[in-house]
């Protein structure tokens, strides 16, 4: 009786084990799919407004085409990533998300090459008007994203998922949040420039970093299953980054001509597509929260 | 066939023909074809200020003195417009914005009267300047004794520092985050505007030559302000602003002035002020609808501008003073001062099309901060944008091409590069403004206007000329010329000063002679300084409405304190 009580038990046990790991690896899948997401909400935004603003410069260097293709090419994986269950990594998902990455470091490169060949090389005017130092950082975190996915859902079933070593939930908040303060940097720039001049620009330069700064405490901080906190303003977050979108219409209004004359407001008014940025990083921000609550030890 | 809308056509009439500012309503500048409510006074009801001119001066003052709580009304001899209405994308058509009523110009250098420093319309020559919102070298308020030339202004730059931010606050100006000259400055309300081609084309002269250059502080927005669009570098600057991005009086002071309480009549000529027995102004004849009308006052406030604020002082003798008003000193209409206007001109390879954007988005005042020259005064020169009109009147006056060669040289329009100045003429008593027998449209003697350069003049002029051609050498530029003979901005014809024997105001813009006649414009400069004079006089006039607020709690002004 107590031996077959015992093997049911062991029985039982062992299929706990086994829907401890099903969960896991499900676990896993959620998390690279939430960064699928992330990763193609920023590509979008990078394809939209690097298309608008490449454009604007004529793009007078063959190079401004690459940022189109590479940010198209990371939907395509994204999307394929999104609608892909299988705990394994895919080896042209992950080319391409590092090819993305690369794409942002080089056009980083370039931007600065720009901005210090103008007169007044690191001026306040070339950081306004020339090439946008920031704006390249969007692809490489967007092929950032991309390659984590890769990682945490190529994750042996027994191991708790890591990225560059260190367990992948603590690395990808630390990443989401850096890239948030980034972007929060790029648009307090942005807004400087055209003078706070309404209330609501302050808020992607106030929201945003209070959330890195939760991210980055999730990072090193010890485990806590709840981060309530984090979890709401990431959410915040994604909201703002949508509602950012409307004040930017409402922005391109404001200009001679409004919405009327279109064709040169949207390409000179305040950019429709750069909101959204915030809205991925958010994303990717919740996808590590869902990491590091699944796998307590990650 | 599209249908006639006769309300639209009501709508656009005339502002030359027939004034708008009556009837308890004024346009509203924002709206097309809209109106705001305004106040009216009786003629036969004396007005707290009766101020003649509503620019830069007069329509600052008519403001500032209106929230006060003074009752205000505003006479200007031109129409008041609705930019988003009335202004076109032809320099031709926008000629309207200039003062072309006759006038006689003569001594050794003619002033050439116009474009460059005249307006008649509800908000003066602010409707077409060129919106470069430069403050004074502090040095230059004490011109005489610590630079040894000219005259000493009765007020001290640390005062005017102060009046200097409280009007680039009120006009939002778009300037940089740091300025290379003088001492520390706020930070301007808007960020610089985008370099244009020919911006860069000055700011690589410069580093090429050593010297500091910065982005222009200027009153055009880059950013959103109420109903005002941003700008969007059309171009049609010195031609009006269409888009009310330009923050000039029309769209700035006046509303707020009318906002106030204040009441601006537009194509109303003053002709003379009446003075009483007691010597004290009762208030203005002017001309409006084809009759003469005469506006009852307690104070009034001549802000004309250094041509036609001493004309209507002249123009109002009596048998006290029968040689004008607030002339003891005899100085009324003396010491005419412009500004030298010079430009060096070459082609670059690159394109530069000159004419996107405001026309002088970067500028360099080294020269007038650094004193090692052999020249009083100073000038700044600026990046320029001439419109193709403008551009051709230029090659075919300046350079004296016509014909096929003129032809030629317009093909090169999209490629050409200039750099001109503005620069610090000297005072001088003969440089004047006096009546002429001739009577203009309204009837009244025009004015006469002589005008000859000194010797320190002419270096100045030389040195400026050398050194923009060393600037466009310095970046390759072909073909360089230079344009000579040109000059902009008037000032000077009625000084102020501590001194009621050598000038005609003091420092309040009060009259010595006359202590309920004011004058607020840029006749009271004693000197110009080497930048565009409308900050400086905007500044002056909040520093008048500060000032008649004091006297007026203490009672003083009825009649001058004793001194």
């Amino acid at each position: 009786m107590t031996a077959s009580r015992q093997a049911l038990q062991s029985m039982l046990d062992q299929l706990d084990a086994l829907q401890i790991e099903a969960d896991r690896c499900a676990a896993t899948v959620r998390a690279a799919r939430r960064l699928n997401r992330g990763s193609a909400l920023l590509a979008a935004s990078v394809l939209m407004d690097s298309a608008v603003e490449h454009y604007r410069g004529n793009f007078t260097n063959r190079a401004m085409y690459t940022p189109l293709l590479i940010s198209v090419l990371t939907l395509a994986i994204s999307a394929h990533g999104t609608t892909d269950r299988r705990p394994a990594s895919h080896r042209v998902r992950h080319g391409i998300a590092v090819a993305a990455a690369a794409t942002g470091l080089a056009g980083t490169a370039f931007h600065i090459r720009n901005v210090l060949k103008r007169p007044g090389r690191l001026d306040w005017q070339n950081l306004f008007y020339g090439a946008p130092v920031g704006a390249p950082m969007a692809i490489l975190l967007a092929g950032l994203l991309g390659s984590a996915a890769e990682w945490v859902r190529d994750t042996p079933n027994h191991m708790p998922p890591r990225l560059f070593g260190i367990p992948a939930g603590r690395a990808l908040a630390a990443l989401s949040g850096l890239g948030l303060l980034c972007t929060s940097g790029e648009a307090a720039l942005l807004h400087f420039r055209g003078a706070f001049h309404n209330r609501a620009m302050f808020a992607p330069v106030t929201l945003p970093p209070i959330g890195a700064a939760l991210l980055l405490n999730a990072a090193v901080a010890p485990k806590c299953r709840e981060r309530w906190l984090t979890r709401v303003w990431l959410q915040l977050i994604m909201l703002m980054g949508l509602t950012g979108v409307g004040f930017h219409a409402w922005g391109i209004h404001r200009a001679m001509g409004g919405w009327r004359n279109w064709s040169q407001n949207v390409v000179d008014g305040p950019p429709l597509p750069a909101p959204p940025s915030f809205t991925g990083l958010a994303l990717a921000g919740l996808a590590a929260l869902g990491l590091l609550r699944d796998h307590e030890d990650a | 066939m599209p249908m006639q809308r006769p309300e639209r056509t009501a709508m656009l009439a005339d502002p030359l023909a027939e004034p708008r500012g009556k009837d308890g309503r004024a346009p509203d500048v924002f709206r097309p074809g809209g109106w705001v409510p305004m106040r009216q006074y009786r003629e036969s009801e004396p007005v707290d200020f009766l101020i003649v001119g509503t620019g830069a001066g007069g329509g600052t003052l008519a403001c500032r003195l209106a929230e006060a709580g003074f009752s205000v009304v505003g006479l200007d001899a031109g129409p008041w417009f609705r930019p988003l209405d009335d202004f076109a994308s032809d320099e031709a058509e926008q000629s309207k914005l200039y003062w072309t009523d006759d006038r006689i110009s003569t001594g050794a250098n003619p002033l050439q009267l116009g474009s460059n420093n005249s307006g008649k319309a509800v908000g003066g020559s602010t409707v077409h300047f060129a919106m470069v919102s430069l403050r004074f070298r502090p040095e230059w308020f004490r011109a005489r004794t610590l630079l040894g030339y000219g005259a000493d202004w009765p007020i001290d730059w640390r005062e005017m520092w102060s009046y200097y931010a409280e009007v680039e606050q009120a006009l939002k100006i778009a300037g940089p985050i740091s300025y290379p000259w003088g001492p520390k400055r706020p930070r301007y309300p808007y960020r610089a505007h985008e370099l244009n081609a020919a911006a860069l084309a000055l700011a690589e002269g410069c580093e090429k030559l050593g010297v500091a250059w910065s982005e222009t502080p200027l009153a055009t927005l880059s950013a959103p302000r109420g109903l005002a669009h941003p700008c969007v570098y059309r171009g049609f600057c010195v031609t009006g602003c269409s888009t009310n991005a330009k923050q000039s009086a029309l769209v700035t002071w006046i509303p707020h002035a009318v906002a106030a309480g204040a009441e601006l009549r537009d194509l109303s000529m003053a002709g003379r002020i009446e003075v009483d027995a007691a010597g004290r102004a009762v208030g203005v004849h002017y001309f409006r609808e084809d009759a003469w009308h005469f506006q009852q006052a307690r104070n009034v406030v001549v802000a004309g501008y250094a041509i036609e604020t001493p004309r209507l002082l002249l123009n109002s003798t009596t048998d006290r003073y029968p040689d004008g008003l607030a002339n003891s000193s005899g100085l009324v209409g003396r010491y005419l001062t412009v500004q030298a206007n010079q430009a060096a001109w070459g082609l670059s390879k690159r394109e530069i099309r000159s004419y996107k954007g405001p026309p002088s988005l970067a500028l360099t005042e080294h020269w007038n901060y650094d004193d090692r020259k052999d020249f009083f005064g100073g000038y700044c020169y600026m990046s320029q944008g001439p419109l193709p009109q403008l551009w051709a009147n230029t090659l075919a006056t300046a350079r004296g091409l016509w014909g096929a060669p003129l032809m030629e040289a317009m093909e090169n329009y999209n490629h050409q590069v200039g750099l001109k100045i503005v620069g610090e003429m000297m005072p001088q008593a003969n440089n004047r403004v006096t009546l002429a027998d001739d009577k203009d449209q309204y009837g009244l003697p025009i004015a006469r206007v002589e005008y000859a350069w000194c010797d320190n003049d002419r270096r100045l002029i030389d040195h400026a000329l050398d050194f923009m051609t060393q600037a466009l050498q310095a970046i390759d530029a072909s073909d360089i010329w230079q344009q000579t003979d040109d000059t902009c901005h008037i000032n000077g014809t009625a000084r102020m000063g501590i001194d009621p024997r050598t000038s005609v105001v003091d420092a309040d813009c009060r009259s010595w002679d006359i202590p309920n006649l004011w004058i607020c414009d840029g006749s009271v400069f004693p000197t110009v300084g080497g930048v565009n004079p409308s900050l400086t006089i905007q500044a002056i006039a909040c520093r008048t409405a500060n000032r008649i607020r004091a006297l007026a709690a203490r009672g003083e002004l009825e009649r001058r304190a004793h001194v």
